[in-house]
């Protein structure tokens, strides 16, 4: 049982969401329980893989029997199994959450709710993926479906989601050629396999070209600065419901893709004609880190400064992942989960505001601080660890990404996250300055906020600290992983 | 929407042209055990054969009666596909190991041989039903554009 357990937290979403059209085809309400209850197991069996990698090791999951470079494998080592924990748990969030935004004038739940199942299936299917094909596979699905959701509510998302298709489906063209190249240059797909003979073929110019041409597509995907023209958009216009789950998971899930290919294939203080590699991705990271924020700073859309921001913590990761020591990467991957957790908030909130209050911009903030509580306890602590203050876990995260820095005496990097963490708080002022405005015509009456959303809000606050007491164990958990050779 | 063609050779013909499609789609998927063929190519016969059938005789037609009921049936295929990996995890092996297929009175040989079998029928299935259902979809009226802009 306890080995099968990779392969059962893909099996339940994927076969909830294919029998979903059968057995709700009558009773339309039982989608979202049915929904919720899929991920809600998917959560207990992450948990459960989680201790099982943890005590036991990592284990090698060979599809249908046939092991490694035949077959196509999945790896279940601490790095999948923390991710899998995180996505699960994060889609879990927000499907509690959506209860009450999703807005839909005719009935499409068996649609939407089984698009949500195989998102979070494929999402689950590229964390555990040691395989260069099998990863693009995935992708395309958590893409595809990505898409469709996007679009969900119709109007003007729909102009979005088409241009998310259009760069999204680029960024996988990339992608696929960058991995043929590689598949030509080595023979193998298998990123173990792959490893053992990257050493003496990295000056070759196909591995160069495959490397960077997956590098691009994997950006489009995380929406890396220069690369992030459909993140924005994207995100501001999607339901309510949807851009949480898709902001808390896509970019993340295709940094982790990307995290898993540069520790397993690019050595550290590996040069390529006299180009140190992983100081080039250090320095796109500052670059990311530190424009995102600007932009998030002059933005006057709430879900748009949200988007930008999420997009300046996507270069801050990649500067703790390609630091090229093992403190750096496992405070990049820290603090990966804890954006996860993050995005997730500043999207529930934005969905709220628009949902109680009718409000998209910062000048219809005004007053709401005195109004929904509930709301402003949540904006205050996510903003809190967006910032990077003890004790949650955003702190403890650049925290480490910072001592890694100083460890590889990189300095830009720490200019970086000290940027990062200033651009971060400008545009939250910006924000509590309109938030905590008091109009003259004063409102006053509290207004009633569904349960399912205070809990939503709840849990993630929670976890926003606990994220930041356990954050010591969660990275001796990654720390003691990369000792062991694994990601 | 599709209507029905007049012409009575266009008729007669599919009548004898869709059964024998059909069946050689069947074989073609069977026959994926030996030499080409298989559960992709079988479905997309399939597929043909019965998109043939809303072209002659309409989506309606008591003749295409086959074609409503199959619309039904999206996922079924795939259901079949991790049904036969599912009994393999309960036989305590991995996802789709056929070594693992516990049917009893069965060597390994025909396991694996039954396993594929039916993991190939799902593949049809499915191939089969969104073949229909992307003729059926592009040839549709939009149904719901006035619940999109009403």
């Amino acid at each position: 049982m306890n080995s099968q357990l990779p392969i059962l937290l893909f099996l339940v979403p994927f076969v909830t969401a294919v029998a979903m059209p059968i057995l709700c085809a009558r009773r339309r309400s039982w989608c979202r329980p049915l929904t919720t209850g899929a991920v809600s197991v998917m959560v207990v069996l992450a948990i459960m893989n989680l201790r099982v990698v943890v005590s036991d090791g990592p284990i090698e999951y060979a599809l249908g029997g046939w092991t490694a470079p035949i077959g196509i494998a999945w790896l279940d080592d601490p790095l999948a199994a923390i991710m899998a924990l995180t996505m699960s748990a994060v889609s879990l969030l927000t499907l509690i959450y959506g209860r009450v935004a999703v807005t839909s004038k005719h009935d499409r739940s068996i649609q939407y709710h089984t698009l949500i199942l195989l998102f979070v299936a494929a999402l689950i299917g590229i964390v555990f993926a040691a395989d260069l094909f099998n990863v693009f596979v995935f992708l395309e699905v958590a893409a595809l479906t990505g898409y469709a959701l996007v679009g969900a509510g119709g109007g003007k998302a729909l102009v979005y989601a088409f241009r998310y298709l259009l760069l999204g489906s680029f960024g996988a063209t990339l992608y696929l050629l960058g991995v043929s190249y590689l598949y030509a240059a080595t023979g193998t797909l298998n990123m173990t396999d792959l490893a053992t003979r990257m050493p003496e073929l990295i000056t070759s110019t196909a591995v160069v070209g495959g490397l960077i041409f997956v590098f691009l597509g994997l950006s489009i995907k995380m929406a890396l600065i220069p690369l992030h023209g459909w993140l924005p958009g994207a995100y501001a216009n999607a339901p309510n419901a949807i851009a949480p789950l898709l902001a808390s998971t896509v970019t993340k899930v295709a940094l982790v893709a990307w995290v898993r290919i540069e520790y397993s294939l690019i050595e550290p203080g590996i040069e390529v004609s006299h180009i140190p590699v992983l100081v080039l991705l250090e320095d796109i990271g500052v670059l990311a880190a530190v424009i995102g924020g600007a932009l998030a700073l002059v933005q006057t859309d709430i879900k748009r400064i949200f988007a930008y921001g999420g997009i300046g913590h996507i270069g801050l990761i990649l500067v703790g992942v390609s630091l090229g020591n093992s403190t750096a990467l496992a405070g990049g991957l820290f603090y990966l989960i804890n954006d996860a957790v993050m995005q997730a908030m500043l999207f529930m909130i934005a969905g709220a505001v628009l949902h109680y209050h009718g409000a998209t911009t910062l000048d219809d903030l005004k007053g709401i601080s005195v109004r929904s509580p509930w709301i402003t306890g949540a904006l205050v602590v996510v903003a809190v660890s967006m910032v990077g203050l003890p004790p949650t876990g955003g702190f403890f995260g650049k925290w480490n990404i910072v001592l890694g820095a100083l460890e590889a005496q990189h300095y830009l990097a720490v200019f970086a996250v000290l940027a990062s963490t200033l651009l971060t708080l400008g545009y939250f002022l910006r924000l509590f300055s309109c938030w905590f405005h008091q109009p003259v015509t004063i409102q006053s009456e509290r207004l009633e906020i569904a349960v399912s959303l205070r809990l939503s809000l709840g849990i993630a606050a929670v976890a926003m600290f606990a994220l930041g007491i356990m954050s010591d164990s969660i990275v001796r958990v990654l720390l003691e992983s990369l000792a062991n050779g694994g990601v | 929407m599709i209507q029905a063609h007049d012409s009575v050779i266009v008729r007669t013909l599919g009548r004898i042209v869709i059964p024998v499609a059909q069946l050689f789609g069947i074989y073609v998927l069977v026959f994926g055990q030996h030499g080409p063929g298989g559960g992709f190519v079988g479905g997309v016969i399939l597929a043909a054969s019965m998109i043939l059938a809303i072209l002659i005789f309409g989506r309606d037609a008591p003749d295409s009666w086959l074609v409503p009921k199959v619309l039904h049936g999206d996922g079924l295929g795939l259901l079949i596909f991790v049904g036969v990996g599912g009994l393999c995890l309960i036989g305590g092996g991995q996802f789709l190991n056929y070594s693992h297929l516990e049917i009893p009175g069965l060597d390994d040989a025909s396991r694996h041989y039954v396993g594929i079998l039916m993991t190939q029928f799902g593949v049809a299935a499915d191939v089969a039903v969104t073949g229909v259902s992307i003729a059926v979809s592009l040839s549709a009226d939009d149904e719901d554009e006035e619940a999109t802009h009403g």
